[in-house]
Formats: C-alpha cells, sequence, structure tokens
C-alpha cells in the first residue's frame, strides 16, 4: 500500500492546489509539505527494502494490464533521491517563482511531475514504468514552455517530440521483448533468457535508445540543452537534478533484463560496449560543448549531458566485464546521487544570480563575489564538486568511476583504452569549464549590471542543504557505496558488488594527486582559452549535430512537398479525364436517347446515371473477369478461348 | 431475439416519428430523438450482452429465393456497442449543435435512419443482408452530407454517392461469385469459402471485396469522399464520418477477411502479403497529408483516413494479436477521434473558427473543449494513459508476431507525426492570454460540452483499465482463432 501511495500524494497535492483557486496570504507552502511527506515515506520504505526483500504490491484489476508496483534498494535510493531533490527545491522555488510570475500553474506542474516520477522509480511492470514515463514527459512540458515565449515554445516542441519519439520506441521495444521471451518479463525478475534471440536484441536496443533520450544519451541529447536552459530555474535543477536520471534508472533496469554480472553470457552480449562508446561519446560531446557556451544555464545543461555520459559509461563497463564490472555499476549508481546534489546547487546558484540581475550570459557578469558571498562560497562548493576535487562528493564517484575503467582498460580492449584516456580528457574539460563559469561570474572584473531586489534566504538555505551533504559525503565518501549502492547492486543480480569495493581506498595518493593534477590541467586551459578567445568560436553548421538535424529536416520536407505536388498534379489529371469520360457518356448517351425533355444527359451523375453507370460497369467487369480469369461460372463463361498470354492467374 | 428487432426499429420508428411531426417544436423533437436512440442504444447493449455470453440470437428470411438473416456475433456486437453508444453521445451533442440551425426535422429523421442502418449492417448474418445495409447507409446518410444545400455541400454529396455506389458496384460482384461457388452467403457458421481451398479467381474476388469495403474504409486512392464530406454539420462529421460510416467499411472488410475467407484461407493468397502495406501506405501518407491542412475539420478527415488503416493493418496481419490490436483500434479510436470532432465543433460554434492557424488563443476562451481536444491528440500518438496505446501495442505486436516488423516501425512513424499534427494546434491555443472570456456556457453549449469531456473520461478510463474492454476484444479473437 506504501508503493501506491507514494505517487498518490503528490497528486492529491495537486488536486489541492487547483482546488485552492488563487487565495493569496496565509497559503501554505503545499509542495514543501508534498515532499516532506514523500522523504519521510521513501525512508520507510528504504528501511524495508534494505533487508532484501522488495516490496510488491499488485492492484486487483482484471484485463490484459495489472498495475504493479515494486520497490526494492535501488527504487528506494531513486525514490529518495527525488524527494529530497524536490524538497530542497520546494524551499526555493516560492521566492523564485513569486519574481517569475504563474507560480501556482508551476508547482501544479512540479507536484505532478514529482507524481510521476515516483511512479516510474516504483513500477513493478513495463507498461506501468511506460505510464508514468509518459506522464512525466507530458507534466515536465509545462515546465520547459512555463515562460510561453517563442524560444520556451520551439524548446518545449523540441523536448516534447523528442520525449514522445522515446516512449514510442519504448513501447516497441515492449513489444518486442513480449516477443521474444513469450510473457513480459517483470521489473526485477533478472535475467531472462530469450527464445528469440534476435527479437531481444533488437528489443533492448530500441528500448536503449527509448530511455537513451530521456538520459540525454548522444546523439540523442538534441533536445536536452534547450530545453534545460529556457525552464525556471527550479524546473531546470528538477530535470538536470533528477529527470534525466530517469533514463538512467531505465537503462538500469534494462541491464537488468539483460543481465548484469553475467559475463558476456547475458542474451545482449553487444550491450555493455556498446554503452561504454555511447557513454564516451556523450562524455566528450557534452564537455566540448559546453566549453564554447556563453550561457550559463546552457553550460549547466550541456554539462549534464557530459556527466550523464559518465554514468552510462560506468553502467557499460558494469556490464562489459561482468562479475568483475561490479564497481562502474556502483560508481554509476553514485554518481547519479552525486551529480543531482552538485548540479542542482549549480542551477539554484545560477538561479540566485539570475533573479538579481536578469541575467546568465557569462561574459555580462564578473566580480560578483562582492555582492554575492554567500552564493559564491555554496557555488564554489558546487564547483569543486564537480569537478571532482578531493574532499567533496564529485570526487568519490568519480574515482569509483575510474577504478571501474582502469580495470577495464587493463584487459587491453581498444574501446576500452580509449575510454580510459578520454574519460581523463573530459576530467580536464569538466574542470576547465567550471573554472571559466566561476571566474567570469564570481571573479573577473566587475561590470555595468543593475543588481535589484535582495537575496532572499530560502535560496540560501536551500543551496547549504545540498553543500552538507555533498561535503558529508565528499568526507566519508565509503558510506554511501557500502550503506545503499551494495544492496541495489545485490539486488540487480551484481553479487560480487561487496567485495569490489571491501578494500577499496577513496583516499590513495594517486588517485588524489591525479584529481588534482586534472584540476590544475583544467585551470590551465580555463586560462588558455579566455586569454586566445577559443570560447568564443562557433562551430560550422554541418559540424553540429543541430546543423545535421536541420538539414535532414529540410531535405524530408523537400521530398514531401514533391510527393504532394506529384500527388496534386496525378489528381489533377485523373480528374480531367473523369471529365473528359463523363461528357463523352453524356453525350453518348444524349444520342442515343431521343426524347427532348427529361433526357439522360440532363439528369446529374449523382442521381440515376451513375447507377446505370455502376450497373454497366458492372457488367463489363464481371463479364472480364470470368472470361479472363476463370472463375467456373459454368453458364456465364463466353466461348471465345484467349491467348495463352491473356490469361492471368492469380492463384498460389 | 425481440431485443435484436427493437434494437434495430428504434431507429427507424423515431426517425418516422419525427419526420411525421413537422409542427413540433425543438424541444420535443430533441425529447423524442433522445428517447428513441437510448432506446436503440439500451437493447443493442442488450443483444450485445447476450451475444458475450455465448447465446444465439437470429432471425431470417428469404427475399426472392434469397436467403438473408441477421446474426449479431462477437465482431458484430463489438462494433453495434461502439455504434449505438456514440450514437447517445452524437445525439446529445447534436441538441447542443443543431439548436439554431435550419431543417432540424430532416437532420433528425435520418440520423435516426442512419441509427437504424447501421445497426443492420452490425448485426447482419450473411453477405447478402450486410450489402442491403450497407447500400442503404449510402442513401440514409446522404440527405445529412448535404444538410447545408449550398453548392459545395451539393458537390460533396455527389462525390459521396458516386464513391459509395461504384463501391457498392465491386461488393456486388464479389457477393455474385462467392454465392456461384459455395451457393451460401451466411458467414456465422466458420468461414464461408472455408471449403473451397484454393482456387484461381480467389485473390481477385478478395480484392474486389477490399476494394469495394475500401471506399468507405476510404483506403487510399479511394478516400477523397472524406474530407468532401466534411461540409456536414459536425455531429455527423463526428458519428458518421469518423465512426458510422466508416467503421461499416472497415467492418465489411474485417468480416470478409475472416468470416468469408477465414484467416488461413486467406494466408494462403499472395493477395495478404500486399494488404498491410497498402494499409501502411495509407496510414503515412494519410496523416502526413493532415499535417499539410488548414482547415481543422478537413485535418480531421485526412486522419481519419490514416487512422482506418490501423484497424485494417491490424485485420490483414491475419495473427491474433493483430486482430486484437484492430479490435481495440475501432473501441479506442473511436472515442478519441469524435472528442477530437467535438472539440472542433465547440471551437467553430463558439468563436467561428475553423482554420487551425487562427486558434492562438482559443485555449483561454475554450479551456475545458481544448482540454479535452489536448487528451485526445495525445491519445492519436498513442501514449499510455490512454486507450489507443494499447490498441498500438497489440498491432505492433501483431505485426512483428507475423514477421513484418517494418510494418511496426511504421506505427512508430505514424505516432510521431501524429505529434506533428495536432499538438501544435493545442499549444498555439494556450499560447497567447488574451483578455476574451470564457465562452463555455449556456445550455447549448453545456450540452455540447458534456459528451465530449465525458468521452475523453472514458478513454482515460480505458486506458488505464484495458480489461474494461478487453472482453469483447478476446470474444472476437477467440471466434475467428
Amino acid at each position: 500500500m506504501l508503493l501506491v501511495l507514494l505517487p498518490i500524494i503528490p497528486l492529491l497535492g495537486a488536486f489541492a492546489l487547483v482546488g485552492t483557486r488563487r487565495t493569496r496570504g496565509k497559503s501554505i507552502n503545499i509542495p514543501f509539505v508534498v515532499s516532506s511527506l514523500t522523504l519521510f515515506l521513501g525512508q520507510r520504505v528504504l528501511r524495508d527494502v534494505l533487508g532484501g526483500n522488495p516490496l510488491t504490491y499488485r492492484l486487483p484489476v482484471s484485463g490484459p494490464y495489472v498495475p504493479t508496483f515494486r520497490a526494492d534498494a535501488l527504487s528506494a535510493i531513486f525514490v529518495l533521491l527525488a524527494a529530497f531533490l524536490w524538497w530542497v527545491v520546494s524551499i526555493y522555488s516560492p521566492e523564485y517563482m513569486k519574481q517569475e510570475g504563474r507560480a501556482r500553474s508551476f508547482d501544479i506542474s512540479t507536484l505532478l511531475t514529482l507524481s510521476a516520477v515516483l511512479g516510474v522509480f516504483l513500477a513493478g511492470d513495463l507498461f506501468t514504468l511506460l505510464l508514468f514515463f509518459e506522464l512525466m514527459t507530458i507534466t515536465s512540458f509545462f515546465w520547459v514552455v512555463h515562460r510561453r515565449d517563442e524560444h520556451a515554445i520551439r524548446a518545449g516542441y523540441f523536448y516534447l517530440f523528442f520525449s514522445i519519439a522515446g516512449g514510442l520506441l519504448l513501447a516497441l521495444g515492449i513489444v518486442l521483448i513480449g516477443i521474444a521471451t513469450s510473457g513480459l518479463p517483470a521489473i526485477g525478475v533478472g535475467p531472462v533468457t530469450p527464445l528469440k534471440p534476435q527479437a531481444f536484441s533488437w528489443g533492448v536496443a530500441v528500448i536503449v535508445a527509448g530511455f537513451g533520450i530521456k538520459a540525454g544519451m548522444a546523439p540523442l541529447h538534441l533536445w536536452l540543452p534547450h530545453a534545460h536552459s529556457v525552464a525556471p530555474t527550479p524546473a531546470s535543477t528538477l530535470l538536470s537534478g533528477l529527470l534525466i536520471k530517469v533514463g538512467a534508472y531505465g537503462l538500469i533496469r534494462t541491464g537488468e533484463i539483460a543481465g548484469w554480472g553475467l559475463e558476456f553470457a547475458s542474451a545482449a552480449p553487444w550491450l555493455g560496449p556498446v554503452l561504454t562508446a555511447l557513454g564516451t561519446c556523450t562524455m566528450l560531446v557534452g564537455v566540448l560543448a559546453a566549453l564554447l557556451q556563453s550561457d550559463a544555464k546552457r553550460l549547466l545543461a550541456y554539462h549534464s549531458v557530459s556527466q550523464m555520459g559518465y554514468i552510462i559509461l560506468g553502467l557499460g563497463i558494469g556490464l562489459s566485464l561482468g562479475k568483475a564490472g561490479s564497481l562502474g555499476l556502483l560508481g554509476s549508481i553514485y554518481h547519479i546521487v552525486n551529480h543531482a546534489l552538485f548540479k542542482a546547487a549549480l542551477f539554484l546558484g545560477v538561479g540566485v544570480i539570475y533573479i538579481r540581475t536578469g541575467e546568465t550570459d557569462l561574459y555580462n557578469l564578473g566580480g560578483l563575489w562582492r555582492r554575492f558571498p554567500v552564493t559564491a562560497i555554496l557555488m564554489f562548493l558546487a564547483v569543486l564538486g564537480i569537478a571532482g576535487a578531493p574532499g567533496l562528493n564529485g570526487y568519490a564517484s568519480k574515482t569509483l568511476l575510474h577504478h571501474a575503467v582502469s580495470g577495464a582498460a587493463q584487459t587491453g580492449a581498444p574501446l576500452m583504452v580509449w575510454a580510459e584516456r578520454l574519460f581523463l580528457l573530459v576530467g580536464v574539460g569538466t574542470a576547465a569549464s567550471f573554472a571559466k563559469l566561476f571566474y567570469l561570474i564570481f571573479l573577473g572584473k566587475p561590470t555595468e549590471i543593475e543588481i535589484s531586489g535582495e537575496t532572499s534566504q530560502k535560496f540560501h538555505i536551500s543551496m547549504a542543504v545540498l553543500a552538507v551533504v555533498m561535503v558529508g559525503i565528499g568526507l566519508r565518501p565509503e558510506l554511501f557505496p557500502k550503506a545503499l549502492a551494495v544492496p541495489a547492486a545485490q539486488g540487480l543480480g551484481m553479487e560480487t558488488a561487496f567485495a569490489g569495493i571491501a578494500d577499496l581506498s577513496f583516499w590513495n595518493t594517486g588517485d588524489v594527486a591525479g584529481m588534482i593534477i586534472t584540476l590544475g590541467l583544467g585551470i590551465l586551459v580555463c586560462y588558455a582559452g579566455l586569454a586566445t578567445g577559443a570560447f568564443h568560436w562557433t562551430p560550422p553548421g554541418f559540424l553540429t549535430l543541430e546543423g545535421l538535424g536541420a538539414i535532414v529536416c529540410h531535405s524530408l520536407a523537400a521530398v514531401i512537398r514533391t510527393g504532394e505536388e506529384s500527388y496534386h498534379l496525378a489528381i489533377a489529371s485523373i480528374s480531367e479525364i473523369g471529365r473528359t469520360i463523363r461528357s463523352r457518356l453524356l453525350s453518348a448517351c444524349h444520342r442515343l436517347d431521343h426524347s427532348r425533355d427529361g433526357a439522360i444527359g440532363k439528369i446529374a451523375l449523382a442521381g440515376i446515371s451513375a447507377d446505370a453507370a455502376i450497373l454497366l460497369v458492372t457488367l463489363a467487369i464481371l463479364i472480364v473477369c470470368c472470361t479472363y480469369f476463370d472463375l467456373g461460372l459454368a453458364g456465364l463463361r463466353l466461348p471465345t478461348s484467349l491467348p495463352s498470354w491473356m490469361k492471368i492467374s492469380f492463384y498460389r | 431475439m425481440t431485443d435484436l428487432v427493437l434494437a434495430l426499429a428504434s431507429g427507424a420508428a423515431g426517425g418516422i416519428l419525427i419526420a411525421l411531426m413537422p409542427r413540433a417544436g425543438d424541444r420535443l423533437r430533441n425529447i423524442v430523438a433522445l428517447i428513441f436512440s437510448a432506446a436503440g442504444t439500451l437493447f443493442s447493449w442488450r443483444v450485445a450482452g447476450a451475444v458475450f455470453a455465448g447465446r444465439t440470437i437470429r432471425i431470417s428470411g428469404e427475399i426472392a429465393g434469397l436467403a438473408w438473416s441477421l446474426h449479431p456475433d462477437p465482431l458484430g456486437a463489438v462494433f453495434g456497442l461502439i455504434v449505438s453508444t456514440l450514437w447517445l453521445f452524437a445525439g446529445v451533442y447534436s441538441f447542443g449543435y443543431m439548436a439554431e440551425e435550419q431543417k432540424q426535422r430532416t437532420y433528425y429523421t435520418y440520423f435516426l435512419l442512419a441509427f437504424s442502418v447501421t445497426l443492420g449492417v452490425a448485426f447482419s448474418g450473411n453477405l447478402l443482408a450486410l450489402y442491403l445495409f450497407y447500400e442503404l447507409l449510402t442513401f440514409a446518410t446522404y440527405p445529412l452530407v448535404i444538410h447545408e444545400r449550398n453548392s459545395e455541400a451539393m458537390k460533396a454529396g455527389s462525390k459521396y454517392i458516386i464513391y459509395s455506389l461504384s463501391g457498392a458496384g465491386a461488393i456486388l460482384i464479389a457477393i455474385i461469385i462467392v454465392y456461384s461457388w459455395t451457393g451460401n452467403l451466411d458467414f456465422t457458421g466458420g468461414p464461408l469459402l472455408a471449403d473451397c481451398g484454393l482456387r484461381p479467381g480467389l485473390g481477385w474476388v478478395l480484392a474486389l471485396f477490399v476494394a469495394g469495403f475500401g471506399v468507405k474504409a476510404a483506403i487510399m486512392p479511394l478516400h477523397r469522399w472524406l474530407p468532401a464530406a466534411m461540409c456536414a454539420p459536425t455531429p455527423v462529421s463526428a458519428l458518421l464520418h469518423a465512426v458510422a460510416v466508416v467503421y461499416s467499411g472497415v467492418y465489411g472488410i474485417v468480416r470478409v477477411v475472416y468470416s468469408v475467407f477465414g484467416h488461413e484461407l486467406a494466408g494462403q493468397l499472395h493477395l495478404s502479403h500486399i494488404l498491410p502495406w497498402v494499409a501502411a501506405f495509407t496510414i503515412l501518407v494519410g496523416v502526413i497529408i493532415a499535417t499539410q491542412q488548414d482547415v481543422l475539420k478537413r485535418r480531421l478527415a485526412y486522419h481519419t483516413v490514416s487512422q482506418l488503416s490501423y484497424i485494417l493493418l491490424g485485420a490483414f496481419t491475419l495473427h491474433p494479436w493483430g486482430l486484437a490490436g484492430a479490435i481495440c483500434h475501432m473501441i479506442s479510436y473511436s472515442t478519441l477521434k469524435v472528442t477530437l470532432f467535438f472539440g472542433a465543433g465547440i471551437i467553430a460554434k463558439g468563436t467561428g473558427k475553423v482554420r487551425v492557424s487562427e486558434m492562438s488563443g482559443v485555449g483561454w476562451q475554450l479551456p475545458r473543449t481544448m482540454a479535452a481536444f489536448g487528451i485526445a491528440s495525445l491519445g492519436m500518438i498513442g501514449m499510455l494513459p490512454l486507450n489507443t496505446f494499447w490498441s498500438k501495442y497489440y498491432l505492433m505486436r501483431g505485426s512483428v508476431a507475423m514477421g513484418k516488423w517494418q510494418l511496426a516501425l511504421v506505427l512508430i512513424a505514424s505516432g510521431l507525426i501524429n505529434a506533428f499534427c495536432f499538438i501544435p494546434t493545442v499549444v498555439a491555443a494556450f499560447a497567447e492570454k488574451g483578455e476574451q472570456p470564457v465562452l463555455e456556457k449556456g445550455s447549448a453549449m453545456g450540452l455540447m460540452l458534456a459528451p465530449t469531456l465525458l468521452l475523453a473520461g472514458i478513454a482515460l478510463l480505458i486506458g488505464l483499465w484495458p480489461g474494461l474492454v478487453w472482453p469483447g476484444v478476446d470474444a472476437v479473437v477467440n471466434w475467428f482463432f
């Protein structure tokens, strides 16, 4: 029952908000109440499932679809993470939305999205998962188009159409998997042995593409920077902090069907290497694009792409190496949590700057640390977190992932070797772009920018909550994986998860020194980029995926236009022929019929003459059929014999 | 037995009664129409209930030496259920929509007559009865198409008649051939041609049937009457040209494939490998043309063309899952499409806007209408909280199971193009908030709004709980496989 309650509470909250109308004054912060409640319930769920027994609940209905809810340690982690982020944002958003406008509709869509997200994490079968996944798409669409200007609507379409395609692909994947396994696998049943491996492989591939769209996996990430940067900041926070993680959650569950911890013996042996390659590409594309951005929110959005690359890479390595890949899976789960924390803090910080200055263009900002000392400190912590500085949470998960990648590279496979090299490169790029972000906003030369209003304490409280958790994780990095991620991985079938991490030290000199070198290199790159103006380079259209997409769309449109024109042409000529035949026919009939008044030719074709024509045509076709195609109608066959080449036999 | 007679008679009786009361006020006429369509709905529900319970209901007789029979089987019962339920909704909607229109007596007379005739198509038990009712339907709905009596309407009427009658001609030929082979037209006791086995010309007969019924099912290139017929009043477009008339064509094809040929015999014909692609072609081209239309009702019409072929695609897969998808789609698509048409009608009545390009800001004047419209648009994509997801799911499952996975991709692509077709309209309607007042007031508006919202709600309910309609789908599939 607890499981059904979790998605329902935010739903009730949304209804309550709809019901309250616009009563000003003593209104309570419903999102805050709701997310506190879900946080509490989520913790109850976590306590219940940590023993190793998942909770399940089936709705008692008949028919082809029985909604099932299920929670294991992995779901519990995601539920808690979602509830926590929503709780933090609900502290932040009332003050922010007061200035952005339309706070009530924003709150409603926020609560509905929470409900959908919790539903995805608690789904016990693929249909329920898809149901909440689609609901999430629709409700979060309202975030993206919140500003209702041309920009927002464009980004909203981008988001919506990509997500709809994702949902349709998931549906196709479910179909294929259902056919391959004769009966849909429920979520959490572990690896399946497909009857039709080919269909199963395609099914997994299609599902990966479907979730990959949500997760911002290259080359399906195009929608992400647009959507995440035009949404109001609290929404961007949740989009980048959590909604893309839903895609990662889906990938983890897909991996479960294919088999975690099964060394290439799984039904989709290509999945691990492909995810590794895609993850590496995503990392690289995200970070390169981020370096070139001048808008703070777009920079952060591209970094979401890049960080999702880390997560997908970890999953890929976990799937490639089988039992030895537990570090990859643990690192991914860990990085999902950590990225949610620091990315949320970064977005909230940028939001503070935006709400005071009305500006997100980095080159128009500068020297703001004097005016925003607290924000600057909190942002600095978040920047260190994402760059992976030791002592903060990013370091912990990146170290785990790095161990996983270097472990994989030792196998000598070129893909894995390159993955490790690029992993380090992306680390430098991340450090560089955040050095740029922080330098351009808070340090640098103060610019002539108008600063209005006051920074609400609530902004800082919400960021501080995140910072405390981040520092806490950073100082005791081994706590989370041992307490939560290992049970989650074991629940997924990775039995070796604990052994993989038991003797791992987060504080060995190699890792720390490597990270510090990475940071140093990053700052150097940033300096070089700012000094030479390389960050202002705009790549030509055909090099960017957007440009390529536009070219493809234009050519498609041209094809459709041509098709339409030829269709019109064909129809026009056919109706011309029809008109000719009609007039010929009518005049022939007229000549046949000698009477002056009431001649056939004067009656509309819609009346009697159509029937007459049809009867004639009917008879003609009948005679032709019977003679040509030898239907065996005894009495009706004409005595003529046709040459053999004219006889068409439509007979198998 | 009595239920069957009453179900068929109530529409006709109501129509004739209305025709006989030339001086009756609107109120009285509406009450009569409501009572008789409710009676028809009630009795056809009872018939369907009996059929699903496994009882046999049969009326038969002879005309000029040829036997005819009425004998609903699960497929007919499902069709009857869809049609009769929606007729009630469309009736209520008509009271609101037609309130200030001319020639209401003619309208309601033929509206109710068409009800009887459509139920006749649904409940017919042999090819002769099916053919007769199918032909009658053309004539019963012709006066509704030319309701406006302007030149556009008359032209559309001619087009409708010519297309429908040519199709019926093809069907007639095919029926004669089948009769000459078997000496029997009854299709309720197993496939009619099953005993004939493969023989020359079988493929051509199927082609004749498909082309004949395909006119009303709007298979491309036989679809051109449908967009033209959109000049009819909206309830007619919604009910007849999105559901009843076009469904009678679709129903005819399903009937021929499964009851006359049987899926085993049909599967042995070359034609059965071509027909799914004809449907796929119509699906894609129909919806692509729909995106180019500016007049909302024409857009909906081309969209109907595309969606009808979903049903045909499912039927042509000759696979139990595909047929399940087809029946599911018959049920789900009808609820959503009628919602869309009702929405378009409310917009036209409320604001006078008929073009998509004029829609910006309409959402704030008609918030509930546009909400229902938006829900239905999402359904047309095949998103999950709506019932069309299930039909799409089973259609894809059927296509993949029979080895034609490319058809599943066609369905996916069509879903995406559907999104391009309707979502921008909905978004534009809510884009600019002007100072316009909310127009959803008054009794006429209420009569139009209530069925629209109710149907959207039903679609959501079926989407979340497909078990609600599953017994019907299951019964049809078990009947044929």
